[in-house]
């Protein structure tokens, strides 16, 4: 019937690459009111996330131990083909954009880390906590910077894209996969903080 | 039945054929060949998975048959596995088997295949196979992906110690291709050109997270590995063993050893079974399990107790009776009946274990550091009677059972503390005095020890003293000290008294300690004796007494350098005459003097032997304070009367006197010592410990020499530091001290005279103003010149005439336009009135003075300010001063002066104001007053100006200005 048609067109539609943005006129409400200072919070929580990534990284690579220490560019290099891409020279409301598809994408990876680490490396403590607050601070940020686009831009939506799935790898893979993560992470966010 | 006879017949007879049939050539297979064989993969064990039929089996037809598997590597040929695998094949029936490949699938490539023949075990003669099924290939590396490297298996599980096999499969035909274990590089073989493989023998456990394996090629960024998990092995339980303390459960424990727990696995879980009731249950924890006894009388039981984890199970067995598992729970409710000085009865309960069993239970009684065990039979509650206590004393009783019937734990212990009554003293206090008369009074200090424990029976509450005096003449005295006090001052009324003392507790009194203070002091006259004391003590011995002791008494003081001094006592035995006294309080360097008493049957003390000693010697640690006197050129004396022999730390021999000199001769009585830093020098020796005095001579006059008396004794002598220093004095300096001493104070005598009087001697030998009486010129002059001339008395001075000279008013007049003023003349007169204020200047003209005499130096005008202080009319005393100040304040005092105003000054005629009697001018300034001329009277010898006409003034004046700075 239709309903069928209807839901493969809607799935190929959406598969692979991300919606493009919500027109500018749509409307936008938020449910409580941002903060006055909105763009000084998200560039102090830029800054935040930019000082502990390398700290996460180190601690990341350390838990695997061995070859992953000493083959970081081998194991852990920043070969994600499916980053979000971020780019410094566009204007506000793009970077914004751009913005939210990074953190949405590191907040499902983070996740996937942390989920799997508890598993891989039970007493890594620290790494846990350290991957905790890091995904803490990308949903502050994720809010706030929905919050600046529905604001300033009347962005409500933004399509995004997520990682993949590391659940049905082995166990080297998910540490390979997550280390290369964090060392993107860790790339990107220097990039975004400066810009 | 039938059926089955069918079936086996036709079997038999299809197997003859078939034998018939192989006989004859082999040429037809055999027709139950195994058919439709499909192989598959499972990567997760490594195992391949066989799935075949046999056809043409007759419905319900069934028989054994033998399937022999082959299976090759990388090619057919190469068989690596050969197995027969022997199943009951039925009609239609699918058949299974599996087989664990130690290389892991995906590293090669494997075929398959397989024949079947019928068991025919109890048949003799070869087998009859059918042909060979058609090679299967399972090959997993079609389906890997496009990745240049990978490496397998993939999060395998082993157990430590197991052998693994490692391969890595590259499809970028890469051979420079490096594998590591924990960064440790593996040595592998080539499998074929694209895989490699590594056996990994006796694998250790590492860490429960894992171990990383990866390899990484010697070009690009492709390192690809893998985890291994090694676990420990899993162990056999130990200790594993079950009781009852109820018959309600029993509880089984056991010894799980090391934990097998992996992220790929969790750790081994325990299961109970029992096979005589056929239960189990799953223990969740590690290292016990309840288990509910059934309420049936079981009373065997047969437990399998099973550790089992992803690897393996292991499993031990423990078959034993209830009864004879029985531990007991502990006693409770412990009581204490009919506790007496010396008894008291101990209840207690038990929980019961059925009817039908008895409890042994255990008694142990702690007290006085003594064990007591005692065994009781017990069925509900348990009872035991201790006897033969101390008083006073806590004990402690304990209680545990077992079963009576067959033994297998004691039970915990329950303890419980009780303390038995109190029982009147058993022993008199021991008692010692000392004896003092105060004020022609005999005092009576009383000392007694506690009594200890075993003796007081209980607390002690009072100490009772009764006096009695022997001669009858007063009234017994009786005291009670309360406890604790260790003694008591008593003054008697008399000296002869015995003295009872008794300990009191709350049950009763001791038995008395009885003394006798004697009238007589006792034989205070002993010798004293040494004693050397050895690490045991003292060892003091004395002479049996010829009367009849009821036994002796040695006294002493523990804190001999103390004042309340800690008197102890012992007491001994009428036989013995010798005995060691040693205590902790003993301390090397203090001399403990010892007083041995012998007790006559009246109880009276007397003297026996006196005795010090040092429990050890040790050498002096400081010199005497030695006084030095009588210094000589040749000798002096030296002087220590304040040692005491008696306070030091080892009897003292004598002592050594060291004299050092730069001469370093000695004389005789002397002998040359070389002291400890190597320095020469004499030393005299004094045997004589109470000689404190010494004389040193033989000295050089105006010598340095140093001294230093120390004491020795049999263990040394004092320190040698601290000499002394003296220098002999000349031996002619007393006599010219007793010269030069009176002749310098006379000197310095006359010189403070001489200073004090400095004025008279002045005035007597060299004045200011000579005296013309006394002035020998004019003796000479008279003599020789004019023996009418004459010096004129004062006396015959008469004023004729006072001439005042009004000055001008309003006129002020510089020192210049003074000067030129004639004839103005400015004098000082004595008076006796106050310079309040200022008048018309008066010159008084004496004419005993010619003109020229006058004019030259007698009467100068000089205004003198109106208020001078006297500090700055005392510097007119000098005619430079003088002459300054006028200068200084004359412009102001002329100021000062109001215009019209007129000074009247006087001139002394008597004393020149730089005379001795200089003191009139500052502290009677000359007030300006209205100015007169006074002239000076005086006789003038031939030569000077002749004297004027009135010659009646007495009085002399002296100009106060020098030669050439007069005013006119």
């Amino acid at each position: 019937g239709v309903v069928p048609l209807l839901l493969v067109l809607h799935w190929k539609h959406g598969a692979g690459t991300p919606l493009p943005i919500t027109p500018v006129n749509a409307t936008c409400a938020t449910r409580h009111p941002c903060h006055s200072n909105l763009m000084n919070q998200i560039r102090n929580q830029l800054a935040q996330l930019n000082g502990s990534a390398n700290a996460l990284f180190i601690l990341y690579y350390t838990a695997q131990g061995e070859p992953f220490p000493n083959n970081l560019d081998k194991l852990c290099g920043p070969n994600v083909t499916d980053f979000p891409p971020f780019h410094a020279n566009g204007t506000e409301k793009t970077r914004l954009v751009e913005l939210y598809r990074i953190i949405a994408y590191l907040g499902a990876s983070l996740g996937n880390i942390t989920r799997d680490q508890k598993v891989l490396n039970p007493n890594a403590l620290s790494l846990h906590s350290k991957l905790n607050a890091t995904a803490d601070i990308l949903r502050g940020l994720l809010s706030n910077v929905l919050c600046r686009l529905c604001n300033k831009y009347h962005v409500a939506h933004v399509d995004v894209a997520y990682g993949p799935d590391t659940s049905g790898k082995d166990v080297f893979q998910k540490k390979k996969l997550g280390c290369q993560l964090l060392g993107k992470y860790k790339q990107v966010i220097a990039v975004v903080a400066q810009a | 039945m039938a059926l089955f006879s069918v079936s086996q017949t036709a079997f038999l007879l299809a197997f003859l054929s078939l034998r018939t049939y192989q006989s004859e050539g082999l040429s037809e297979p055999l027709p139950w060949a195994p058919e439709s064989l499909k192989v598959s993969v499972n990567t997760t064990c490594q195992c391949l998975h066989l799935q075949w039929t046999v056809h043409n089996l007759a419905h319900h037809q069934e028989f054994r048959m033998v399937f022999q598997i082959e299976i090759s590597r990388i090619k057919t040929s190469n068989v690596i596995w050969v197995e027969n695998y022997t199943t009951t094949v039925k009609w239609n029936q699918v058949l299974h088997w599996s087989w664990e490949s130690k290389l892991p699938l995906e590293c090669a490539k494997h075929f398959i295949r397989m024949r079947s023949a019928v068991d025919a075990a109890k048949t003799p003669g070869p087998r009859v196979w059918s042909s060979w099924s058609s090679w299967e290939e399972a090959d997993v590396q079609n389906s890997l992906g496009q990745d240049p490297l990978f490496i397998f298996p993939k999060d395998k599980l082993v157990e430590e110690g197991s052998n693994v096999t490692i391969c890595y499969v590259s499809k970028s035909h890469q051979n420079n291709i490096s594998c590591y274990l924990e960064g440790v590089r593996m040595q592998g073989e080539q499998l074929d050109p694209n895989v490699s493989v590594f056996n990994l023998n006796h694998v250790a456990f590492i860490r429960e997270t894992g171990t990383n394996i990866y390899c990484k090629p010697g070009q690009g960024d492709g390192i690809k590995g893998t985890v291994l998990f090694v676990s420990k092995v899993l162990q056999e339980p130990k200790d594993f063993s079950c009781e009852t303390q109820d018959f309600m459960t029993l509880n089984c424990t056991w010894d799980p050893g090391s934990d097998t727990g992996l992220l790929k696995q969790l750790s081994q879980s325990y299961t109970l079974f029992e096979s005589f009731s056929g239960k189990k249950t799953l223990c969740k924890p590690k290292s016990w399990c309840l288990w509910q006894v059934a309420p049936e009388s079981q009373d065997m039981y047969n437990f399998t107790l099973t550790a089992e984890n992803y690897l393996r199970k292991r499993s031990v067995h423990l078959l034993f009776n209830l009864t004879h598992r029985v531990h007991p729970m502990a006693p409770f409710n412990i009581l204490f009946k009919n506790v007496s000085a010396t008894s008291a009865t101990m209840t207690w309960k038990v929980h019961s274990i059925g009817k039908y069993y008895t409890l042994l239970c255990q008694v142990e009684l702690y007290g006085e550091g003594k064990v007591t065990q005692h065994n009781v039979s017990v069925k509900v509650d348990g009872a035991h009677l201790f006897s033969g206590l101390e008083p006073d004393t806590e004990y402690l009783a304990q209680v545990r059972c077992a079963n009576g019937d067959y033994f297998w734990k004691w039970s915990e212990w329950t303890h419980q503390n009780f303390t038995t009554a109190e029982a009147a003293p058993s022993e008199a206090p021991d008692v010692w005095r000392n004896v003092k008369t105060v004020q022609g009074r005999c005092v009576v200090t009383l000392f007694w020890k506690p009594l200890s424990k075993p003796q007081a029976h209980g607390k002690i509450l009072f100490y009772n003293i009764v006096i009695e005096y022997l001669d009858r003449t007063s009234v017994s005295e009786v005291l009670s000290i309360p406890a604790p006090a260790s003694g008591t001052e008593l003054p008697l009324n008399q000296c002869s008294s015995q003295i009872r003392i008794t300990a009191s507790n709350s049950v009763g009194t001791s038995p008395a300690s009885v003394l006798v203070v004697s009238r007589e002091p006792g034989n205070e006259e002993v010798e004293e004796e040494r004693v050397k004391g050895t690490e045991d003590g003292f060892p003091l011995s004395w002479n049996p007494q010829p009367r009849h002791v009821t036994g002796y008494l040695v006294e002493w003081c523990e804190q001999p350098r103390d004042p309340p001094c800690d008197l102890q006592w012992k007491n001994l035995g009428p036989n013995v005459t010798s005995t060691v006294v040693s205590s902790d309080a003993f301390r090397p360097g203090v001399r403990y003097n010892f007083r041995i008493y012998g007790i006559s049957t009246e109880r009276v003390p007397y003297l026996l032997a006196r005795k010090t000693g040092y429990s050890q010697e040790l050498a002096p640690s400081d010199n005497p304070q030695v006084v030095m006197t009588n210094l000589t050129s040749h000798s002096f004396t030296l002087s220590w009367k304040n040692y005491s022999t008696e306070s030091q730390t080892s009897f003292i021999q004598g002592y050594h006197v060291y004299l050092k000199s730069k001469a370093g001769r000695c004389h005789s009585g002397s002998e040359k010592a070389v002291l400890s830093d190597d320095v020469v020098c004499c030393k005299y020796k004094i045997d004589n410990p109470e000689q404190k005095t010494f004389v040193v001579e033989n000295l050089q006059p105006e010598s340095f020499y140093e001294f230093l008396v120390t004491p020795y004794t049999s263990v040394g002598e004092g320190p040698h530091d601290a000499f002394a220093k003296v220098t002999t004095p000349d031996e002619y300096s007393p006599t010219l001290i007793r010269i030069l001493l009176p002749t310098v104070f006379c000197i310095l005598l006359i010189m403070i005279t001489c200073y004090l009087k400095s004025q008279w001697m002045k005035e007597k030998c060299y004045p200011d103003i000579p005296d013309p009486y006394k002035s020998s010129v004019l003796s000479l002059i008279k003599s020789k010149e004019n023996p009418h001339l004459t010096i004129m008395n004062i006396k015959d001075c008469v004023p004729d005439s006072i001439e005042v000279l009004n000055k001008q008013e309003g006129t002020r007049k510089s020192l210049t336009e003074t000067e030129s003023t004639k004839p103005t003349y400015l004098y000082l007169l004595p008076t006796e009135k106050r310079y309040s204020s200022p008048g018309p200047c008066i010159c008084f003209e004496n004419f005993t003075y010619n003109q020229a005499a006058s004019d030259s130096a007698s009467c100068g005008h000089v205004p003198v300010p109106p208020k001078a202080p006297p500090s700055q009319l005392g510097l007119l005393t000098s005619p430079e001063n003088l002459l300054k100040a006028l200068e200084k304040n004359y412009m102001n005092s002329l100021g000062e002066i109001p215009a019209g105003e007129t000074s009247l000054n006087y001139v002394s005629q008597l004393a020149s104001p730089m005379s001795g009697d200089m003191s009139n001018l500052p502290t009677n300034p000359p007030e300006p007053a209205l100015c007169s001329e006074y002239k000076m009277q005086m006789a003038i010898p031939l030569g000077l100006a002749s004297p004027p006409s009135s010659g009646s003034s007495s009085l002399s004046s002296i100009t106060l200005l020098d030669e050439g700075e007069h005013y006119h």
